[in-house]
């Protein structure tokens, strides 16, 4: 069988690159993205979801924080439903250096970041879980952004125009001859199996993972992973946006997301990128810190902890944590290895990612001699749903249910709306923590891109509520059975699921989530025997 | 609400054991049930009040569903709430409106109360009722009084009175069943306790359960302040309807942020009343002899009080009777819920367990303190239902 | 502030709370029950599990739960059976007779049953609810797995599926599926299982699997066959199909369980004691290692509540009987210090076989169940420990849940009884 062609290949399915692919294909350029796991494996789905204003980066680095921005006035307006539009707010409390504040107005001033300062009174009024002792706070145009969606709303886009993506296909090999780049070498992570790809170039924009691929070529990239550990509350604490008004340091940032609020987050150098297990200390350490900002936070219900690792990158520095930069470089493997047709693209920040995709591919351009410019930031990447839509979703999935479903489905709310029209028996509510119908559920697991439970998780919200999965991935699985990916092998399906749920809650194990652990465990051990199945 | 309670929404560990004890949504699928109207709901009110379920007007506000959670969630006050959201946004029927307002409804019957008993019974208007407001021709009309309890009422000075008591008659006594106010002033006189009557709002149930907060919160606030007025002049606030008393307590602290702590500890219904006077010694213990036997059926709100059922305690002293708990659950008509076309099936299903009971126990009397619930048991097993006050009156020769 | 008095307080409602009460009263004590909540006994299969698997063997199960039990006395004397385990047949002959009186029958082969679950698996359990009792799967020749359509809790495929690697089936046991479909969209245990009991509906669920159904067949059921005592629906079925029906268990709401809770609690109710959920007990006066009262709040009513003795069936952390903040467990109630694996409260694995500590976390009694501190020595004479707020016992792996909360309890109720005679 000849090998499969693109021009390029894209290593990495996370923010960086699904942006690159989605701007190769709307330049004409042929592209595959491939990814070892399921789109968001890596840091584009551990991270805090801020959609930074640029306020965080005013002082130290006016540039990024101009970048951020720009970057944040483009993603609303061409990715609406993947951003929640909630306004930020930075606080100063009492022990905060004054000056500080002052300081930072300035910058942003200079940055174009718009700031509005409010009376502590009203601010005391308006969201009193804030400490009433706050002293001065600004309101900036921050927001919270679903980094699931956004890359799937990348891709999606990118195949309109003829990209392709492969998921659980991780990069083994790279090929070369006179100092040229040939091919690639895929291994399918579910299966074992080997696949080829030939194409003029790579680029890796794998995050972390950076220099292990470029070690692939035999080329030295340096990486500092920075490990961040993050905690997720039950309920929305604020409807805002809540910074620390001081120098940026730990546990200072609150991001709503729809139902929860993300909390963290932490800094600490590890060696492998993989390496995103949350421990206990950290996150006892994070609200000890949060508590100077929300005193009641310790009364209020985590779910779980995450980690992600920022890749950060600096030309022949290896001195790791917050004082390296969060710009990006564009590493032209031509120019400094020799190598024709690789490029890496490393460090930076989600909010920038589109920004970061631009010019890796006008370099990708120049090379392959493409003349076509970048069009991403006048294209939209979804199209919002319409009032009509919504309306006739409601009707059948209820308030929230509905809109909520538009924001995850994007463009195929519609099919998901009139299947449950047409199927009463769909519209089954089966995450009930986070109101996802049946409907959906089926849709996403025949979308030819899901292959395990994880996969509807991420994009459907399923099993990420208070229960973590314990009601739903049961009833899921059992509802899947016609599909061939989720029907052979039921314990190995739910036990996965059930351990990566695991995973994220030990770390906040007590209160009223050890009495939903009780619970869960005596539902699989006690009621169903699951320790035991065969 | 206070955030406290809304944020008892953290306290849910989704065990659906409330849904199990709700007593609508065991009979019907049309409720989303206490778990997703409630807790799973708030966590998305908390950033959009509209995240109202439409099934909300399906819950009757029986609160079954606080008493069995094991966590410890508000989920009958977020509904509440939820419903109130939801009457805000969507507006109510007329026939809500009607319903929810006894208070107006009792005043306006003192024009002729035995005309619109007549007109009650009126088979045909019944139907026009249903077909043009919504409201079950099936469902027996609560009867108005000649003279409602505050007409009736002659307030008799008693010097030596140990106990300075203050009667919460509530409207269903007052415009229905004066007769059981009237036994508990006999039984108190007869201890040589002064009773103090006084006009007070209605304590605003209908209201909250049909989802018309702003004007139920209004009646909150006069009736707190007045109360406060008696307890601080030493008063002890007695109430012969749970439902008002679980109103009073909690439902104005959970749902209008409003202070109640002094009635917890002031405010009592006439049994616990009656018991405190038993535990001093002061209870008179001679009493008629009564061979017969009655069922009890305990209504939900004063199992949501959790003090047990203090009528019970009182009545072992009469000789010779005997209560049988019927321990059949909800009785289905929640106030004006069952009065509604819509809810009458639903009313009239879960009420089969009652039916059930009483059959089973073979009683044809049946005690029970709400006096809606006193309707329905009567309207399911044809029963003759009344409240255990006017049995201690009974047994005290006071009748 | 209200007062109460009784003999016997019992704090807790779920399974060992229960049969405390029921054995107290059947003594003659006036027994004052008062609960937070429900307890787990409605999550549960409704089975009482006493013991499941092979002390040495962990991977067998054992046929002898009553044999392997003694052995576990001097194996692990911590496990609150080695507290219990003289008054085990007792009290099991004891709950076999209440739930005869009051409609639920529960039978006793004196071995364990192995019960298939809706996820397929085989559970060994001991006492078992007539509606659920399927027989040795080995024999059967035809069996069907039915669900309804609007049921969003039960599979059958995936019941066979598993059931077939998981149990030595007969070589020539045909496994069969149907999903029944009525007019309700959607339906949770509960409002199916009072719908079955309406003859119109049950008729139409006759009439879609008659047509499937062969002689000699067991047909398994989700566990929704009816919500009232009794077993009738289960009959019915059984009958007007001519085949053999049974309920196996699920995930909650289920009713099997739910009818057994609801049957204890109306036997308390019908024995005299006073039961009151929406309860909870939150402070205790204790003077020179007695308990005088306790402090409840009633639905914001503070009560207080006297009693010779108290019977703290408080459960586990999801009952509410022990507490936990990030870096500290404590009993709720009296303070009473908790056994607990410091700094290992869970296990990487989520199903490991070794089970999570966090189970196992409990108050340590004597074998008159009163609480012990570190050094062995009574902490409240007055107050005995049931179920699962007893340390060492890990029930979801052991499978023995209610089955420590059944004689736990029977054995509490049976010490108040004997006290101050
Ligand atoms: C704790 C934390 C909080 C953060 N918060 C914010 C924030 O609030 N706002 C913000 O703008 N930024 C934030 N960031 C930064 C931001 O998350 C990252 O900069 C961004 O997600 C990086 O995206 P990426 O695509 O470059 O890398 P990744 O998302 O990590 O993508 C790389 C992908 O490459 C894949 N891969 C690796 N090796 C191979 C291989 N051999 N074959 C195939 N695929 C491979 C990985 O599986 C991975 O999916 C945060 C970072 C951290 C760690
Ligand atoms: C999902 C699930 C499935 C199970 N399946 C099985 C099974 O199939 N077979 C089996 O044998 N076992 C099973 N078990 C285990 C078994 O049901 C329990 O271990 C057993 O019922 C524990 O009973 P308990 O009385 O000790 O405590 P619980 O049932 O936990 O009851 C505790 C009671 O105390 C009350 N309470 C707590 N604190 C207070 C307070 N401060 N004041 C007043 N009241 C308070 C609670 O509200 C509750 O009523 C299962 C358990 C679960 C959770
Ligand atoms: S509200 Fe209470 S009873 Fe209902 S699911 Fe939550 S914890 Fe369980
Ligand atoms: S208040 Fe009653 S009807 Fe409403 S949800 Fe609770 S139990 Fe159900």
């Amino acid at each position: 069988m000849a090998a499969e062609k693109a021009q390029v290949v894209v290593i990495g399915g996370g923010a960086t690159g699904t942006g690159i692919l989605r701007d190769l294909a709307l330049r004409g350029i042929s592209a595959i993205l491939v990814e070892q796991g399921d789109l968001a494996h890596g840091t584009s789905s551990r991270f805090h979801g801020l959609l930074h204003s640029g306020a965080r980066y005013a002082v130290k680095d006016k540039e990024a924080a101009r970048e951020c921005l720009e970057e944040n006035m483009i993603l609303r307006r061409i990715a609406p439903n993947c951003v929640e539009n909630t306004g930020g707010l930075f606080v100063q409390l009492p022990e905060d250096n004054a000056e500080y504040a002052d300081q930072w107005l300035a910058a942003c001033a200079e940055s174009g970041i718009p700031t509005e300062e409010l009376d502590p009174r009203e601010l005391r009024r308006n969201t009193p879980v804030l400490h009433h002792r706050v002293t001065r706070a600004f309101i900036v145009p921050d927001c919270a952004v679903d980094g699931f969606r956004v890359l799937w709303s990348n891709v999606n886009s990118a195949r309109r125009y003829g990209a392709r993506l492969y998921t659980y296909h991780s990069l083994t090999g790279i090929q070369q001859s006179n100092g040229k780049v040939t091919g690639v070498e895929l291994t399918n992570q579910l299966t074992g199996e080997r696949k080829y790809i030939e194409c003029e170039m790579i680029i890796n924009s794998t995050g972390a993972w950076g220099g292990a691929v470029a070690a692939l070529a035999g080329i030295e990239l340096n990486i500092i992973k920075d490990k961040g550990t993050l905690v997720a509350y039950n309920h929305r604490l604020t409807n805002q946006v809540v910074n620390r008004l001081r120098p940026p340091g730990d546990g200072d940032i609150f991001v709503p997301h729809g139902t929860i609020t993300i909390f963290g987050t932490t800094s600490v150098t590890v060696n492998d990128a993989a390496c995103t297990k949350p421990g206990h200390g950290e996150v006892l350490d994070l609200i000890k810190i949060g508590q100077e900002m929300i005193p009641d936070l310790e009364n209020y219900r985590l779910i779980r902890a995450f980690a992600g690792v920022r890749p950060l990158y600096q030309a022949g520095n290896t001195a790791g944590g917050r004082s390296v930069t969060r710009n990006f470089a564009l590493v032209d493997h031509q120019e400094r290895d020799g190598l024709q047709g690789f490029i890496s693209i490393v460090g930076g920040k989600f909010t920038t990612f589109r920004l970061m995709a631009e010019k890796t591919v006008d370099l990708a351009a120049k090379r392959l001699d493409v003349t076509a410019p970048c069009r991403t930031a006048e294209e939209s990447l979804t199209s919002p749903v319409s009032e009509q839509w919504l309306e006739r979703g409601k009707r059948v999935f209820g308030i929230p249910g509905a809109k909520k479903a538009a924001d995850r489905l994007g463009d195929s709310f519609q099919r998901v709306v009139e299947e449950a029209e047409k199927n009463p028996d769909q519209r089954k509510i089966f995450c009930e923590c986070e109101v996802v119908s049946l409907a959906e559920i089926v849709h996403v697991a025949g979308d030819g891109d899901s292959f395990t439970l994880g996969d509807i998780r991420r994009k459907t919200r399923m099993g990420m509520g208070t229960c973590q999965g314990t009601f739903c991935s049961y009833r899921t699985l059992g509802a899947l059975s016609g599909y061939s990916q989720f029907a052979g092998n039921h314990r190995e399906y739910l036990t996965k699921f059930l351990q990566k749920r695991w995973k994220g809650i030990r770390p906040v194990l007590w209160g009223q989530q050890l009495r939903e652990a009780q619970l869960s465990s005596a539902i699989y051990c006690s009621l169903f025997g699951m320790e035991r199945m065969l | 609400m206070t955030q406290e309670n809304r944020l008892a929404l953290d306290n849910c560990i989704k065990c659906s054991i409330c849904v199990s004890h709700c007593p609508v949504a065991k009979v019907t699928e049309r409720f989303a049930g206490p778990k997703q109207n409630g807790p799973d709901l708030e966590r998305f009110r908390l950033e959009e009040p509209a995240a109202v379920h439409p099934s909300i007007g399906y819950c009757s506000n029986c609160k079954n569903c606080d008493v069995a959670c094991p966590s410890g969630v508000s989920i009958s006050a977020m509904n509440a709430k939820a419903k109130g959201e939801y009457v805000t946004l969507h507006g109510a029927p007329l026939r809500d409106k009607i319903l929810a307002r006894v208070e107006q409804m009792g005043k306006a019957s003192r024009l002729a109360p035995s005309l619109v008993n007549r007109l009650g019974r009126i088979k045909p208007l019944r139907v026009l009722g249903e077909a043009m407001m919504g409201v079950s021709s099936e469902m027996t009309m609560p009867t108005y009084a000649k003279k409602t309890f505050l007409e009736m009422f002659q307030p008799k000075k008693i010097t030596a009175s140990k106990d300075k008591v203050l009667y919460f008659q509530g409207c269903y006594v007052n415009y229905n069943t004066p007769e059981v106010g009237m036994a508990l002033a006999a039984v108190l006189a007869y201890h040589d306790i002064e009773l103090t009557v006084e006009p007070f709002n209605c304590c605003g149930l209908p209201l909250i359960a049909n989802g018309f907060l702003d004007v139920a919160r209004e009646y909150a606030q006069k009736n707190v302040s007045k109360l406060q007025q008696y307890i601080e002049q030493g008063y002890r606030i007695i109430t012969t309807c749970p439902s008002c008393n679980l109103t009073l307590r909690r439902e104005y602290q959970e749902l209008f942020d409003l202070d109640t702590s002094q009635f917890n500890e002031q405010m009592m219904d006439a049994f616990e009343f009656l018991n405190l006077l038993d535990q001093r010694g002061e209870l008179k213990v001679e009493l008629q002899e009564l061979p017969k036997r009655v069922g009890y059926h305990q209504p939900c709100h004063l199992k949501a009080a959790g003090c047990g059922i203090p009528s019970l305690e009182t009545l072992r002293h009469i000789p010779g009777l005997e209560v049988r708990d019927l321990d059949a659950g909800c009785c289905g008509l929640s106030g004006s819920y069952g009065f509604k076309k819509e809810k009458y099936p639903i009313s009239q299903e879960i009420g089969q367990n009652i039916s059930r009971a009483v059959q089973e126990l073979a009683v044809d009397q049946v005690i029970s303190e709400c006096g809606m619930c006193q309707l329905q048991v009567h309207h399911v097993t044809g029963a003759k239902v009344y409240h255990p006050i006017q049995l201690l009156a009974e047994a005290y020769h006071l009748a | 502030m209200m007062k109460k008095n009784t003999d016997v307080l019992v704090i807790g409602a779920g399974l060992s709370g229960l049969m405390a009460a029921a054995k107290a009263v059947a003594q003659h004590k006036k027994v004052l029950l008062v609960a937070k909540g429900m307890g787990a006994l409605g999550l549960s299969s409704g089975c009482i599990d006493l013991w499941g698997y092979q002390i040495n063997q962990p991977d067998k199960v054992c046929t002898n739960p009553l044999a392997e039990i003694a052995k576990l006395v001097s194996h692990k004397p911590e496990h609150p059976y080695a507290k219990v385990a003289d008054v085990l047949p007792e009290s099991i002959d004891f709950f076999l007779q209440i739930c005869h009186q009051n409609k639920i029958s529960y039978l006793n082969t004196n071995r364990n049953w192995q019960l298939p679950t809706a996820l397929g698996t085989l559970r060994p359990t001991y006492l078992v609810p007539q509606s659920m009792a399927v027989p040795d799967l080995a024999e059967v020749k035809e069996l069907l797995v039915v669900g309804f359509q609007a049921l969003k809790d039960f599979y059958p495929d995936v019941l066979i599926t598993n059931l077939q690697k998981n149990t030595p089936l007969g070589a020539h046991c045909h496994l069969k599926t149907l999903m029944v479909k009525l007019a309700n969209q959607e339906l949770n245990a509960n409002t199916l299982a009072h719908l079955l009991e309406k003859q119109a509906m049950l008729e139409q669920v006759i009439s879609q699997i008659k047509p499937h159904v062969l002689p000699g067949m067991v047909v398994l059921f989700p566990p929704v066959l009816g919500e009232q005592l009794g077993h009738e629906v289960t009959e019915v079925l059984s009958e007007k199909l001519g085949c053999s029906v049974y309920e196996v268990a699920n995930i909650p709401p289920a009713l099997p369980g739910q009818r057994l809770q609801k049957a204890l609690l109306h036997h308390l109710k019908t024995q005299g004691v006073e039961v009151i959920i929406g309860c909870q007990v939150t402070d205790a006066q204790i003077t020179e290692k007695r308990c005088q009262g306790v402090v409840a709040n009633s639905n914001g009513k503070i009560m207080e509540i006297s009693a010779q003795t108290m019977v703290l069936a408080t459960g586990s952390f999801l009952g509410g009987g022990l507490t936990s903040q990030s870096n500290e467990i404590k009993e709720a109630v009296f303070g009473l210090p908790v056994k607990v694996c410091p700094g290992k409260w869970s296990r990487q694995d989520f199903l490991s076989l070794a089970g999570q500590p966090f189970h196992e976390f409990g108050v340590a009694v004597n074998d008159q169940l009163q609480p012990l501190d570190d050094q062995g020595q009574v902490l409240l004479e007055n107050v005995l420990i049931t179920g699962a707020n007893l340390a060492g016992c890990n029930y979801p792996i052991e499978k023995c849940g209610n089955g420590v909360a059944l004689a736990s309890g029977y054995k509490a109720g049976k010490l108040v009884g004997e006290a101050g005679r």
